[in-house]
């Protein structure tokens, strides 16, 4: 076995360990350092001497060998310290290693929506999620957000301690709580697809895929609950845009329109997972946004060329999630799906109702937008004007490249007015 | 020990390397696509020896906020800098075993490719970043 599919594997056994050794010794933070150590052993070992017969067992062995140390320490620790050691073995029953808990996408479930816990911030939501669940290290998760390695583990490790403080059970929460807690959990999973599908840092360093782990991840949390629908659609989502990667980039690096984009590059077999899942996915309802905007990506994929496009559908489609979100980023994409149907100015219309809305009427995008519909509509001048100011708006390099480019275009053209 | 490399821009030259003509002519896709790849290779050659901590680039001067007491009361400015004024546009902290090979590292950036002009302008700075060392080594 090559070290790349040991990495595979360890990464896929890392949350069914973590959750067997959290469900009998409790701790979830010591556990997870305990984890972190057996994963570390075996992808040094393993290599070397050979995978153990039975890896998991092997995995849960040494970890729980690791945290009764770790646990002893901090049992004598805490005795220095001179408080009563409040911590307990809660082993229950003898650990067979060989057991095959029937529970493993339970445990999965469970560890995502600790990781993502409301009372965790943001950007811990996502470093916890990343190493308890994806098995990631903190020098692989820094890499993957561009950041240094101490701050990751200094997040990871306040994170930890926040759990371990609040008391929060190693269990699934109370039924009426569940729903609005996998919604968190969906948001970082997607946070995490977007931060690996768009750099944020203007520079595209070769890092951990984030979109390939985000996935890997929604791929999880789908097996854990097959019938919830926007579980299935978030998958079906990434699928669906992942599927267009390797048309997104020119060799030089910039980024291509989805309508230039060379079709016979998308990955058809993506396609195919992704919309048989939100076709399955959205008579089950009850419908949400991610199985909408998964059934637009699906239109656009579907479409042999852009003008082959279903714009109607798309059209309906953002209008409908539109009413789900009153998001003007979705306001803005349906103006844009309204006038490749009944033309610029009916989207110029919708785009002017934004106008007065303080979240978008500064942002890039709304000027991106509007710039490209007043052309579409024959208004040089004022596309002109649109695109200037979405250039100033703009504080990535590549969009202002690509409006900057826009407006030399338009100057070029016979008859325009600079 | 750590250092940070730091390079400059005006904003003028920000201008010229989104496409908009300013003192010099714009920058060509092609001018661009050479530096994004420089700057790629050279990112990712410290990424993987191991002396890259973290580097970010910073946007245009011109999206700045200054915050400074005006008689006593904090006032916020935006983009406080002259057109020419040349101000940090970009860093890396590094660690690595000696400011000389920290300067090593630096002295690569002079073979970016861009406009000559801005060739012949531009500098990048190596400071040490101040940490506490041991009283007694060893």
């Amino acid at each position: 076995m090559i070290a790349a599919e040991i990495e595979d594997l360890l990464r896929r056994l890392a949350p069914q360990v973590l959750g067997a050794v959290v469900r009998r010794y409790g701790n979830f933070d010591l556990a997870e350092d305990a984890t972190q150590e057996a994963l570390l052993a075996a992808s040094m070992q393993w290599p070397v001497v050979g995978l153990p017969d039975n890896p998991r067992a092997w995995l849960i062995t040494v970890a729980s060998r690791r945290l009764t140390d770790l646990l002893r320490s901090e049992h004598a620790r805490r005795q220095r310290e001179d408080r009563a050691g409040r911590w307990a073995l809660t082993e229950r029953g003898a650990a067979r290693p060989d057991e095959r808990a029937a529970s493993d996408t339970d445990d999965t479930l469970v560890l995502l929506l600790l990781c993502c816990h409301p009372s965790l911030s943001r950007a811990s939501q996502i470093a916890l999620t990343l190493r308890a669940v994806g098995g990631l290290s903190a020098a692989e998760i820094a890499r993957a957000l561009l950041g240094s390695e101490q701050t990751v583990t200094r997040r990871i490790t306040r994170a930890k301690q926040a759990i371990r403080d609040s008391g929060i059970p190693f269990a699934l929460p109370a039924a009426d709580e569940i729903e609005d807690r996998l919604t968190t959990v969906l948001r970082v999973l997607y946070l995490i697809f977007n931060e690996g599908y768009a750099p944020t840092a203007g520079t595209a360093l070769i890092r951990v895929d984030l979109a390939q782990e985000a996935i890997r991840l929604a791929r999880m949390l789908h097996a854990a609950r097959p019938d919830d629908s926007e579980a299935a659609g978030l998958l079906a989502l990434m699928l669906l845009i992942h599927a267009r990667h390797r048309a997104r980039t020119a060799a030089d690096g910039s980024l291509i329109p989805m309508a230039e984009q060379d079709r016979s590059l998308w990955d058809q077999a993506a396609i195919d997972e992704g919309v048989a899942l939100v076709t399955a996915a959205l008579p089950r309802g009850p419908v949400g946004p991610y199985q909408l905007q998964a059934a637009i990506a699906a239109i656009h994929d579907e479409a042999p060329n852009p003008e082959a496009t279903d714009w109607r559908q798309i059209a309906a489609l953002y209008g409908v999630l539109l009413r789900l979100d009153d998001n003007p980023i979705v306001a803005l994409n349906h103006a844009v799906a309204v006038s490749m149907v009944a033309g610029p100015q009916a989207g110029l219309e919708l785009v002017q109702g934004l106008a007065a809305d303080a979240r978008v009427n500064a942002d890039r995008r709304f000027h991106a937008v509007r710039g490209h519909l007043l052309e579409m509509a024959g208004d040089r001048a004022g596309a002109l004007e649109a695109y200037r100011a979405g250039a100033r708006a703009a504080t990535n390099i590549e969009q202002q490249r690509y409006l900057n480019q826009q407006i030399t275009r338009l100057q070029a053209l016979p008859g325009t007015v600079p | 020990m750590k250092y940070m490399i730091l390079t400059f821009a005006s904003q003028q030259q920000y201008q010229e390397m989104v496409g908009h003509p300013s003192a010099q002519p714009a920058w060509t896709q092609e001018d661009w696509a050479a530096l994004a790849a420089f700057m790629q290779a050279f990112s990712q050659e410290l990424l993987d020896s191991g002396e890259l901590v973290e580097t970010r680039g910073l946007s245009a001067p011109v999206h700045t906020r200054r915050i400074q007491l005006k008689e006593g009361v904090p006032v916020v400015t935006d983009g406080p800098y002259a057109e020419a004024e040349e101000v940090l546009a970009g860093y890396w902290v590094v660690e690595c075993d000696s400011f000389d090979r920290a300067t090593e590292i630096a002295a690569r950036l002079t073979s970016c490719p861009g406009p000559e002009s801005l060739r012949a302008r531009a500098y990048a700075d190596v400071r040490p970043i101040d940490e506490h060392q041991p009283d007694f080594e060893g």
